[in-house]
């Protein structure tokens, strides 16, 4: 029986931009929800575990001390914001602290051997975070806290992030940019009809790094088959060469085709076959797995069952009865990914084999 | 004036309470529930007018005996899961069927339900996911289904904080155990009518509390620690401890529970004859020896069988049992002591009395054992009960280590009927308020209600306490208690629902129950 540590904390809840801000407590609250419901939290399988924050000195490894004083200044005055639709609250802080805190958690718990994978079901997320500014609903780059601390403190020696939220994680590519120890690839909506514009083919890193930072941008309305595509002929092959000994997935749910902020074609029975993809990579390569929720703003007809699928796909459980309710439609035509791939082929092939 | 009646295994036991004291209590043999009770009832040789009887309320393991002799009837378990983990793995019951239709985290039907054809087996249980939330694709079921009421369980009424696996498990178990449930109800009935007691029925449930007939009726799985349950309530309320382990020596089982901060500690493990209801119990061990457990020899010394085969050789029975070396021993000596002392004979070469004295150490040993286990490392009191508890309380505190003095109370051979009558009502509820959606969800035992709340209204915390005290309130009286009973929260939590930018109203989810407790009895009665 595989074991998965679900991190979580009550506080998580707290956080808020603004009282209707699409990144709101629901995020997690209809998850957790279906959770119960569905007896996981009560599994054996199971176990809740409570983060603490992050301390100064792990968030140092990642981010300016200024940056820091600016943002915790920010939460004490109970207000602000560090971009158009980024708002810092009295909470913002300590939850995002506590979200760093989590995918610590949750590293220390698999990499340590307690657990043998783990979710970490926090807000708010991270990957929009650089090491001296914010942006994107983001405050702290949980994964890169995460990812230098399990580096610094672990044997942990190389580490492939699998980036799936819909936005490029601009944050992380930066942070790791030239760092060959961890590879970041991210398939996303591309930057040209979304936020936050960057994250194309051409971003390959840089000095040491360059060819650890794989970007798949992919159109509007890519759907699970497309994506599937890009698993095998990008995802696998990549990671295969890589060989890392931690597979880190940011799991960003708002590729779902009902997420009221992007515009892919994802369906609830997609996630999981993405996820049950990442999980039999991290068997073969024998490497940890840890996945943490990034973003997914579908709050009804997405999240509840796009995360209940790779939960129950990271925990091995058969997912095939996992989809989203028949009200909410079917996902739109998903046009051919050919082109990118070929592009990524093109452009990454001195560092990469995709030969098939 | 209350009535307490005990149905056991091998007696069944009466006592009348008044203003907390006990004033009669009887003992006879179980021969069928129906003459048993008559016969109890005519033992207490009561007027039963004057004063009248306020309440009965029972214990019987009529659920739990039929549960662990393969009794219980075919179930089918309809579910109705919607998308999620595959129902499969929820197989309890003998058929498994899995219909479309799904209800969501909101409450809202986003799949209609879809059946057709009748169930093949003569019980059915329905359960749909978030049920609690709104119970309407259940209520379609059995408003459609050619299944009589007394045969089919629903999910949303088997009461409040329970997960969808949970529910499944529990819906299944009271429908299958409903029937034998119906029918000792109805043997009981006619006995009281018989006898001329009219007063309202109640049950105890084997987590100690007290629950209306009608409501047990409909979630029977409740009683499947009922014995144990009776018997340790009991010991409690004749002794008031706060700490202590409770043993109650029956003629065919040995109950070892525990009171811990002066109640009975509980859990969820009431698992038994494969059925798996979530309900809580008595934490407690069912050893299967008691004072007629038959006796055989063993290569190394008497063993116990394990089985009860009659009564003990003292008081007319075939076969040797502890009963009958407790009369060798001139321990307890109301039966005929020649005759149990022939049937010990048959179990050894040595003395009578070595003999004698080796099953009453192996029963210790094994008691003692489980009495330890469920000390705790501080240690604390033994509580015993039942016929033989009086002797056996000197050698069983010694043998287990973690015990620290022991305690048999006036009334202990009849504790189960006392607790009860010392047993009061608790229940919880489960509030669901979707103002956004101006529903307001109520899940507890029994049916499921549903009102309207103003679409959009906010609520403070105080509100929210005051909505899950109310229905805790009513779900208690619903079940017979006193609405006056000191309620408290469980759990409360409110968060805004959002839709297109504006706050449209708030979630709440809130649980409260009226504490559980019991009245201390007096043996001295007027």
């Amino acid at each position: 029986m595989t074991s998965l540590a679900l991190v979580y904390h009550e506080d998580y809840l707290l956080h808020e931009h603004t009282p209707t801000h699409p990144e709101r407590r629901e995020r997690l609250q209809y998850t957790m929800d279906q959770l119960e419901e569905e007896g996981l939290l009560d599994d054996p399988a199971v176990h809740v575990v409570e983060p603490g924050p992050a301390t100064m000195a792990q968030l140092e490894r990642v981010h300016d001390p200024d940056y820091l004083d600016r943002l915790r200044a920010l939460s004490a005055a109970g207000e602000g914001r560090l971009s158009v639709d980024t708002y810092v609250s009295e909470h913002t802080w300590e939850s995002a602290r506590l979200a760093a805190g989590g995918v610590i958690e949750a590293l220390e718990q698999v990499v340590g051997g307690d657990a043998d994978t783990a979710f970490v079901m926090a807000r708010p997320g991270g990957h929009h975070a650089f090491a001296d500014d914010a942006h994107g609903f983001c405050f702290l780059n949980n994964t890169a806290v995460g990812l230098r601390h399990a580096l610094a403190t672990t044997d942990v020696e190389r580490i492939l992030v699998w980036d799936w939220d819909a936005h490029h994680g601009d944050g992380t590519q930066a942070i790791f940019y030239d760092d060959p120890q961890v590879l970041v690839l991210s398939t996303h909506q591309s930057g040209k009809t979304l936020f936050p514009g960057t994250g194309f083919v051409d971003e390959i890193g840089e000095g040491a790094g360059e060819g650890y930072n794989v970007n798949v941008p992919l159109p509007r309305k890519t759907g699970d088959a497309a994506y599937l595509e890009v698993v095998e002929r990008v995802f696998e092959p990549v990671t295969r060469q890589y060989d890392p000994d931690l597979l880190f997935i940011e799991a960003g749910q708002d590729n779902h085709f009902t997420d009221p902020i992007t515009d892919l074609g994802v369906t609830a029975a997609g996630y999981a076959t993405l996820m049950e993809r990442a999980v039999g990579m991290a068997d073969e390569l024998d490497a940890d797995l840890v996945a943490s929720l990034a973003g997914g703003y579908a709050i009804e007809a997405g999240l509840p069952y796009t995360n209940l699928a790779v939960f129950a796909a990271l925990l091995g459980y058969d997912t095939s009865s996992i989809r989203e309710p028949t009200v909410y439609g079917q996902p739109p035509e998903s046009p051919s990914v050919d082109d990118v791939i070929a592009s990524v082929e093109r452009t990454l092939g001195d560092y990469w084999s995709f030969d098939r | 004036m209350i009535l307490g009646i005990d149905t056991g295994g091998t007696n069944v036991d009466a006592v009348l309470v008044e203003d907390g004291a006990v004033v009669a209590q009887a003992k006879v043999p179980n021969a069928g529930a129906r003459d048993s009770i008559e016969a109890v009832l005519s033992a207490l040789r009561r007027d039963w007018t004057d004063p009248p009887v306020e309440r009965v309320v029972v214990a019987t393991t009529v659920v739990t005996n039929a549960a662990l002799q393969d009794g219980l009837p075919g179930c089918t378990n309809v579910l109705i899961p919607g998308p999620g983990l595959s129902p499969e793995r929820l197989a309890y019951g003998e058929v498994l069927e899995v219909l479309p239709g799904c209800v969501d985290h909101r409450g809202r039907v986003t799949e209609p339900l879809a059946f057709d054809g009748t169930p093949s087996t003569p019980v059915v249980a329905v359960t749909s996911k978030f049920a609690a939330r709104n119970a309407s694709l259940e209520h379609e079921f059995r408003d459609h289904v050619e299944v009589e009421d007394a045969n089919l369980a629903l999910g949303s009424e088997s009461g409040a904080d329970l997960t969808f696996p949970e529910r499944a498990a529990t819906t299944v178990a009271n429908a299958k155990t409903k029937p034998v449930f119906a029918a000792y109800h109805d043997d009981l009935a006619a006995a009281l009518a018989a006898a001329g007691v009219d007063a309202p029925v109640y049950d105890l449930a084997g987590d100690g509390t007290m629950l209306a007939e009608h409501t047990l009726r409909r979630t029977p799985a409740h009683t499947l620690r009922s014995g144990v349950a009776a018997s340790t309530l009991g010991l409690l309320a004749l002794t008031a401890v706060e700490d202590a382990v409770c043993v109650d020596v029956g003629g065919t089982t040995t109950d070892v529970a525990r009171v811990a901060g002066g109640y009975p500690a509980t859990d969820r493990d009431a698992r038994l004859g494969g059925l798996e209801p979530a309900y809580r119990g008595v934490t407690s061990v069912s050893l299967p020896l008691g004072g007629d457990t038959r006796l055989a020899a063993g290569t190394d010394g008497p063993r116990f069988t394990n089985r009860r085969e009659g009564n003990a050789a003292a008081f007319g029975g075939e076969h040797p049992t502890l009963t009958d070396a407790l009369h060798v021993l001139e321990a307890f000596t109301d039966g005929d002591v020649a005759a149990a002392s022939e049937a010990i004979r048959l179990l050894g070469d040595g003395d009578v009395v070595d003999v004698a004295r080796a099953v009453v150490d192996r029963y210790v040993a094994t008691v003692a054992s489980a009495v330890d286990d469920l000390a705790g490392s501080d240690g604390c009191r033994l509580v015993l009960g039942g016929v033989l508890g009086a002797y056996l309380a000197d050698p069983l505190a010694d043998a287990a280590g973690r015990i620290d003095g022991w305690t048999v109370p006036p009334h202990a051979e009849v504790a189960g009927a006392v607790g009860c009558a010392a047993a009061r009502v608790s229940v919880e509820a489960a509030v669901h308020v979707d103002s956004q959606r101006g529903v307001l969800t109520v899940s507890t035992l029994g049916d499921e209600r549903e009102s309207a709340v103003e679409v959009g209204r906010t609520f403070t915390d105080e509100a929210v306490e005051a909505i899950a005290v109310k229905w805790a309130q009513r779900a208690a009286e619903a079940a017979g208690g006193d609405p006056a009973d000191r309620c408290e929260v469980v759990a409360a939590d409110r968060f805004n629902v959002v839709e297109d930018r504006q706050i449209a109203g708030q979630i709440v989810d809130v649980r409260a129950r009226v504490v559980p407790g019991y009245t201390p009895i007096t043996g001295a009665g007027p």
